[in-house]
């Protein structure tokens, strides 16, 4: 029968074409990187209709060719289909090369989760696209706590800095769209710039394994991705309105994305989130409110060979701060402690008031790549960073329209990095970097500089590799090198420079003393109250990872991973010495600290089947010269006792174990669990570490029915343990006009906590690729009180009662 | 043709870029100086608190409290709290303050006539006494602050039985209550903080 067929059609052909169709085309299909041939791929011959194989030597004959254009369209499992058009004259062969990973391009359909991992051996977690969008009235910090053993340190509930395995702010590192952020990061009260509408993806790397980011990143990366460019021609968009109870919040989000099929991109995206005080289950939050807007914007061109992106974005927050949480001494914080709840508590409103801080940011970058076929990827990139702070404080008079902090922080970096991955069972990366930072310190504010100005220099060179030695097991390593400088002009209080002992070591660094204003250059007069000084340190920072992933079988997964990191000392480490008016507080940095080194071995075992999904993390970190910020002693002055919090240097340890498990009970029934404990222990002193995250445990069920329009609904435990191994740096304060002593708590945690959360949501899908997606959710069901050892406020109010949340989110 | 992967448009697009980095690169360099940054001056800081008790009659000694910190909250520097001469029993003393920023000698802020005074609902003054025999009074002629509360700025004081003890004087900001006639007129105040809180020892009434 076949036969029959084919003898006709070749009849037909031969009779209905009359001219010279003999011509031959022979091709040769190959992979792009390493030009091995690519066997089996579907040849759609387009003229004619016909399909045709490539042989084992990737090589596809087309014979009786006429004159005049031959379309192929070339496809073969995982790889990218690739339409080519050739003239055909004569016997023509032409080699073909096709894209084997197309991962790396990003294009498999808008719906798969495939998510490329950043590291291949290190403890490396991914929160999608459809767990971002249930944050979206809250903060980058809140999502990361999907993560198990990434927890957040907070100051009131608006302001809320990542924690991974028990480290934050300068020792984490955030990827921005590619871009590091540099947002004055050192403070606990600084949260990352990050509007988490313009996000997509996040990614927490545990460990400093992404070497190609950073070598300090002691604690880890948060790489936060916006949407993947999607290249084909489409326009789609979504739309989000959300409103919360808690706080009368509401929040509208939008994006529209253009794509067209040659590459070419362009997206939009803006976000305005606003809320009044929130409430805590027994009173008003009073100056909790925030507003916040944020804009981005990109457009460039991406195919497999090249391409470019322009991408700008911009921030503006708007945060008040707990008003009962501003003392003006020790003895306010006392009694407000004592009282067990804010001491001012106001009627409801959307006014943001003093305390509160203000922060602006911009972040500019252009990037370009090229490939090269046989060879790999070159990428090249240039971002600009401008970040303005400005903190409010109760003043007096006209002064409390002048910010008490007013920082404005401006990076420059380039960088050049190449992708060898022509050998897929080899790959390397290569790296250089370079970056140009000014801090520069209002001094308009009326209050000492707590950050001087600095100018500060980073050059990195990096390379790793990653070795795919069979099946199943693939290696990776990486060095990395980085110097920094740091060359700052900062005034001391001559009393400060003399207790501090900086006149034994340090004179030869004093630019002049301060006479009337005025600084005297090269006098040096100890009678004078201030004097200038110019510290300039260099550091050079090595570090390195090794790691292997073994799949003992199809179940089971064993990983191993060993980093090195070194973390030179930030600015307000070395140089801090001011009152923090909001805390009342003192913090004195020093700049006789060295740089921290970290060695942190981890290893990973996960067991899967198609029902059962469980992850085990464990890891030691070693820190030598730990630098941490504690409570130190009270100094008197007039405003009476101010609580002293100085840094300070010493060798920590951290170890603990993260538990990730999800069972499917039935196709609709999930269960989930996720569990981190932590120690963290001062090896000189022999105490725990300040600010270590309590055992935490969150128990999930899920119910999921696709035929009800996708519907979900899910019942989250939180339970929160009491945080028993803490260092007591408690001390004595007399009353002076009574000589009472009394003690100042400023270090027993609070007790245990237990929370019950509600989420449900349904999509309902309209004509063509429109659909509505309605969420609803209660936090925290029974209106507990809490409080929360890592939160700032935890003295002076409990955190937030009961939340009813709405969403609807429109995609289109 | 779409497949040659060196084309011209991506050359010209690698090209610009490197030369766009060039010339930031050459901007950032240059644009660094070498200027002093100007040293701030600080506002709002109590350096200098005076207290002047004058007696009605004047044969009696005048009493002075000064409390001196030249750092302000900062602490630190040439600190100082004296007070000199003794109450003499019976006799009733007109209480004069003075707050003042003396951080820059040649520009002394008046923070009570400038600051304190014109807000006064903002500010009120709280003062104790342990083991000390006075009876205070807030006059006539006191500011009135919070819910008609007389701040304490103009005050009379009438020495009792002799005695030695300490004197305190706080002054309490944004208070969210205040009660000029607490603890026999030496005042209260809930919420809010302190601007300062002084203490003087070793006062005595002969």
């Amino acid at each position: 029968m076949k036969q029959i067929i084919l003898l006709i059609s070749l009849f037909t052909t031969f009779f209905t074409v009359a001219q010279d169709c003999n011509h031959v085309f022979l091709g040769e299909v190959s992979d792009y990187h390493d030009k091995t041939p690519i066997i089996g791929a579907t040849v759609y011959i387009k003229n004619l209709d016909k399909y045709t194989t490539s042989d084992a030597d990737g090589k596809f004959k087309i014979k009786n060719l006429c004159k005049g254009q031959l379309t192929l369209v070339i496809s073969h499992i995982s790889c990218e289909t690739k339409t080519v058009s050739y003239d055909i004259t004569g016997d023509t062969f032409k080699p073909i090369a096709l894209e084997h990973h197309i991962e790396e391009l990003g294009e498999v359909s808008v719906k798969a989760d495939a998510t490329k991992r950043e590291t291949s051996t290190a403890q490396e977690a991914t929160i999608d696209s459809k767990t971002l969008r249930r944050y979206n009235n809250l903060s980058i910090g809140d999502a990361l706590e999907e993560i198990s053993g990434v927890s957040s340190i907070k100051t009131g509930n608006s302001i809320v800095k990542p924690v991974i395995n028990g480290l934050h702010s300068s020792r984490i590192l955030i990827m921005n769209n590619g871009v590091r952020l540099q947002d004055q990061e050192w403070g606990v009260e600084h949260a990352p710039n990050i509007d988490i509408n313009a996000a997509n993806q996040l990614t927490v790397i545990k460990g400093s394994g992404a070497l190609r980011y950073g070598g300090d990143a002691i604690g880890g990366v948060v790489v936060v991705k916006p949407s993947r460019i999607i290249v084909k021609d489409t326009l789609y968009g979504r739309t989000i309105f959300g409103g919360q109870t808690n706080g009368r919040g509401y929040n509208i989000a939008s994006n529209l994305n253009k794509n067209y099929s040659s590459g070419w991109f362009g997206h939009v995206q803006g976000s305005y989130r606003r809320s009044g005080d929130f409430q805590a289950p027994d009173y008003i939050l009073s100056n909790t409110g925030l507003e916040s807007l944020g804009i981005s914007t990109r457009f460039g061109k991406k195919t497999f060979e090249s391409g470019f992106e322009m991408y700008y974005s911009f921030l503006n927050n708007e945060i008040g701060i707990l008003r009962a949480a501003h003392i003006g001494n020790l003895l306010d914080f006392e009694r407000a402690i004592n009282a067990g709840r804010p001491l001012r508590i106001e009627d409801f409103t959307y006014d943001i008031n003093v305390p509160k801080q203000g922060v602006t940011h911009h972040l500019a970058k252009v990037n370009y790549y090229k490939r090269f076929q046989n060879f790999g990827k070159v990428s090249l990139q240039y971002d600009y960073q401008n970040n303005r702070r400005q903190e409010f404080d109760v003043r007096v008079g006209e002064r409390r329209n002048i910010p008490a902090v007013d920082l404005i922080l401006q990076t420059h970096s380039i960088l050049a990095d190449v992708n060898l991955d022509s050998n897929l069972d080899r790959k390397y990366n290569l790296g250089l970097l370079g970056r140009y930072q000014n801090n520069f310190a209002d001094p308009d504010t009326g209050v000492r500089r707590i950050i001087p100005d600095y100018d500060k220099y980073d050059f990195g060179v990096y390379a790793t590799t990653e070795w795919l030695i069979d099946d199943d097991l693939i290696v990776d390593a990486g060095i990395r090198y980085d110097f920094n400088r740091i060359d700052a002009k900062k005034f001391y209080r001559t009393s400060r420079w003399l207790d501090s002992g900086y006149d034994i070591d340090f004179n030869d660094i004093i630019v002049g003393s301060v006479l009337s204003g005025e600084v005297q250059e090269g006098t040096i007069d100890f009678s004078l109250p201030e004097l200038l000084a110019n510290p300039i340190f260099n550091y050079h920072n090595f570090s390195a990872s090794i790691g292997g992933k073994y799949s003992i079988d199809d179940n089971n997964k064993v990983m191993l991973n060993f980093s090195h990191a070194s973390r030179p000392p930030n600015a307000s480490e070395l140089f801090s010495d001011g009152l923090h008016h909001a805390l009342a507080r003192f913090e004195i940095g020093d700049i006789r600290f060295n740089k921290e080194i970290a060695n942190r071995i981890s290893a990973s075992y996960n067991y899967t089947n198609s029902k059962f999904n469980f992850l085990a993390e464990v890891f030691y970190n070693r820190v030598n010269d730990y630098i941490f910020l504690r409570p130190d002693n009270s100094d008197l002055s007039t405003r009476g006792y101010f609580a002293v919090w100085i840094y300070e240097q010493t060798n920590a340890e951290l170890f603990g174990i993260d538990i990730n498990a999800t069972y499917d009970v039935t196709p609709n029934f999930q269960y989930q669990h996720k569990s981190a404990f932590i120690k963290g222990n001062d090896l000189k002193t022999d105490l725990p570490l300040i600010d270590i995250p309590p055992f935490n445990t969150t128990n999930q069920i899920r119910y999921y029915n696709e035929k009800w329009n996708n519907f979900s609904a899910s019942l989250k435990s939180e339970w929160v343990f009491e945080q028993n191994e803490f260092p007591d740096f408690n001390y004595q304060v007399t009353n002076q006009l009574t000589g009472e002593e009394f003690t100042i708590d400023i270090s027993s945690p609070p007790p245990a906590y237990h929370l019950l959360h509600f989420y449900s949501d349904a999509t309902f899908n309209f004509k063509g690729k429109t659909s509505l997606n309605v969420a609803f959710g209660v936090n925290n069901i029974f209106n507990a009180s809490y409080r929360n050892y890592l939160n700032g406020l935890r003295f002076f109010a409990d955190d937030i009662g009961r939340n009813f949340t709405l969403q609807l989110q429109l995609n289109y | 043709m779409k497949t040659n992967f060196l084309n011209l448009n991506s050359m010209k697009t690698s090209k610009l870029f490197i030369v766009a980095i060039f010339c930031l690169t050459l901007i950032i360099s240059c644009s660094d100086d070498d200027d002093n940054p100007a040293p701030v001056n600080p506002t709002e800081l109590f350096t200098n608190v005076t207290l002047t008790f004058t007696p009605s009659n004047g044969a009696n000694a005048t009493v002075v409290m000064e409390d001196i910190q030249p750092n302000g909250q900062g602490g630190g520097g040439a600190t100082s709290n004296t007070v000199t001469g003794a109450f003499v029993s019976g006799e009733t003393y007109t209480l004069t303050l003075a707050a003042t920023d003396a951080s820059d000698p040649n520009d002394v802020d008046d923070l009570l006539n400038d600051d304190v005074i014109p807000e006064a609902d903002e500010h009120f003054f709280v003062y104790g006494l342990n083991t000390l025999n006075f009876t205070m009074t807030r006059d006539a002629n006191d500011v009135v602050g919070l819910d008609g509360n007389k701040i304490g700025v103009n005050t009379t004081w009438v020495a009792g039985a002799a005695s030695t003890g300490n004197l305190s004087i706080t002054l309490v900001h944004e208070a969210t209550a205040v009660d000029e006639a607490a603890n026999n007129n030496l005042g209260s105040a809930t919420g809010g903080e302190e601007d300062f809180n002084i203490t003087f020892t070793n006062v005595s009434i002969n």
